[in-house]
């Protein structure tokens, strides 16, 4: 049998996957409720402080939902981790809701309430997922599953409870279903750095990730420091939800769908899993926002409910093909 | 010249309760050295103290000329490698992929593997003869392909002394012996201990070996000195004669009826 991938390939990869994301974002561009001319288009409002903004935005949350996927599925050794199936995101959420619900406002190292404790909630969301599921030392897939499913519910049992008391349904059930539609250019320099960030730690650890493949232990006799890159890494995980959770809510599936899709294209080598990945994301996230805003023009579906559309049967179908194939 | 010298070694899981109770001994140069002793008598434990998978509690471990707790981390794994006795294969990885995970210890931080990696990683697997299995992915060899790439993935590390854990238990007859050559030939580059199952084997192929018992030493030396009926009296509670291979001179226990 053939070889998977190699370097040339996944580098050839790369190119193309920027050009066609380069092209979905023209096209999202010109794709909207009123339709412009590209001439009346670049002098007018809707281009500068709407669709320009949101098409970067949603590009940028597409990379900080498909990145942590890569981290999580590495440093868990779990094929179906991720944020939002971990219950990561409602965590988030949570935060999110009770700054927005509380009206809270003060800054910490510049940072604005809302990521700041979406941040606090992802990480404690974690380390109670990782806890429930360990057995013996060891995290089994399925339990953490099962224990991201519970915690998700009751997160949004939680945030229910913070909307029936605050009376702020609007605002709060805007983050349950996930959408982009509060773009703004102070929304893109929130995530930005996070998304720099991010991927750049990731990509720091590649590495790390490849050799902890064979588990924590062969990865400790290749030299690596497991427990800080497990610490590092989930941190950045936790800190990209977070912060894609504080701009866009609750949207589910990407940082599964993208790392298994690229996974099955390139092989599970993190150098090129990372870069991939990201840019998997920020495509998928860029054409299911024009979706979302012409499916049911001029109305438009909230992207999370596009998402769930199209996540949850693929997740469905990689629980089967777990299951056939007997692991 | 010893490369791994080991002094009083206790360790284990829980502090009260050790698992290694005071073991010493010394690996030299090009020895192939075999741990046996009957389950639970603390070789896979030795073994993984030997890693710096876990502390040692008392006593010290030394290779080359340092204590391996003095060791920075990739350091010491440019020094020792280990086989588990069970590693996983990597969906989607092939052979020559998993193999090239071994020079992790040698990457820098953002540095793409070179010239000199590439020529490590053909050289383990020309070492181990799996250059037909290169380009296969490891989730579809059997468990005496897999065996022989794990050890090629370790071999890559460029290490010192090489550890394997159980490296022969899991295989057929055809493979123990085709795994036991190959480390026998390896050892002419590096150190080699591994803990058997199978004192015969053990005692046919490794030029000394180390009997275990409850965490302490039964016996050590060459294969003569240490295969006899006292000793595996005294390790395993079975009754045994001992008689010489008559081809290779070795030492073998048979069970008494």
């Amino acid at each position: 049998m053939k070889r998977k991938y190699s370097k040339q390939q996944s580098l050839i990869a790369i190119l193309v996957l920027t050009l066609v994301l380069l092209l979905a974002m023209a096209l999202s561009l010109l794709l909207g409720s009123v339709m412009l001319s590209p001439a009346e288009l670049f002098k007018s409002e809707i281009f500068w402080q709407l669709r320009l903004p949101r098409v970067i935005l949603s590009a940028l949350v597409g990379l900080l939902l498909a990145v942590p996927g890569v981290i999580l599925q590495g440093v868990l050794r779990n094929p179906l981790a991720d944020p939002y199936i971990l219950g990561v995101s409602a965590g988030g959420g949570i935060g999110a809701a009770v700054a927005i619900a509380f009206g809270l406002s003060f800054t910490v190292f510049g940072m604005s309430p809302i990521p700041l404790l979406a941040f606090a909630c992802s990480l404690l969301a974690v380390y109670v997922v990782y806890k429930l599921a360990e057995i013996g030392g060891k995290t089994v897939p399925e339990t953490l599953v099962l224990a991201g499913v519970a915690l998700s519910s009751f997160c949004a049992a939680v945030l229910s409870l913070i909307v029936v008391v605050t009376g702020n349904l609007q605002a709060i059930y805007f983050w349950l279903l996930g959408s982009l539609a509060a773009a703004s250019w102070s929304n893109v320099l929130t995530v930005l750095p996070y998304a720099l960030l991010g991927i750049g730690v990731a990509f720091f650890y590649s590495k790390e990730l490849n050799a902890l493949l064979l588990g924590e232990d062969m990865a400790q006799t290749l030299g690596v420091d497991v427990e800080q890159s497990r610490f590092v890494l989930i941190g950045a995980a936790s800190l990209m939800t977070a912060a894609a959770v504080s701009v866009s809510g609750l949207i589910g599936f990407v940082g599964l769908i993208v790392p298994h899709w690229v996974r099955l294209l390139i092989g599970p080598n993190h150098r090129y899993l990372l870069p991939l990945s990201a840019l998997s994301g920020m495509l998928l996230l860029v054409v299911a926002d024009v979706l979302a805003r012409t499916i049911l023009s001029p109305q438009e579906v909230p992207i999370g409910i596009v998402m769930s559309l199209v996540g949850a049967p693929f997740f469905l179908y990689l629980l089967r093909r777990r299951r056939t194939e007997g692991r | 010249m010893s490369i791994l010298k080991v002094e009083d070694l206790v360790c284990g899981y829980d502090r009260r309760k050790p698992v290694v109770k005071g073991v010493s001994f010394e690996v030299g140069d090009g020895q192939f050295v075999g741990i046996v002793g009957p389950n639970g008598s603390g070789k896979t434990t030795l073994l993984r103290a030997v890693t710096g998978l876990i502390p040692a509690f008392h006593g010290t471990i030394t290779v080359g000329k340092n204590r391996i707790d003095h060791l920075e981390r990739r350091e010491l794994a440019r020094r020792i490698a280990f086989v588990p006795q069970l590693m996983e294969p990597v969906d989607g990885f092939t052979v020559e992929d998993l193999v090239l995970l071994g020079r992790t210890p040698y990457l820098g931080r953002f540095a793409f593997e070179g010239p000199e990696d590439y020529e490590a990683v053909k050289w383990a697997i020309q070492e181990l003869k799996i250059e037909g299995l290169k380009e296969r992915p490891t989730t579809e060899l059997s468990g005496g392909e897999f065996q022989r790439v794990a050890i090629a993935r370790a071999l890559a590390q460029e290490p010192k002394v090489l550890l394997l854990d159980e490296p022969t238990s899991h295989l057929d007859i055809r493979y123990q012996v085709n795994i036991c050559k190959l480390l026998r030939k390896l050892r002419s580059h590096r150190s080699i201990v591994a803990t058997f199952h199978d004192l015969n084997l053990a005692s046919r192929f490794c030029s000394r070996l180390i009997l275990m018992k409850n965490g302490e030493l039964v016996a050590q030396g060459t294969p003569d000195e240490v295969v006899t009926p006292e000793n595996i009296w005294t390790a395993y509670r079975i009754k045994v004669s001992v008689r010489k291979n008559l081809r290779t001179q070795k030492a073998r226990y048979v069970l008494l009826p």
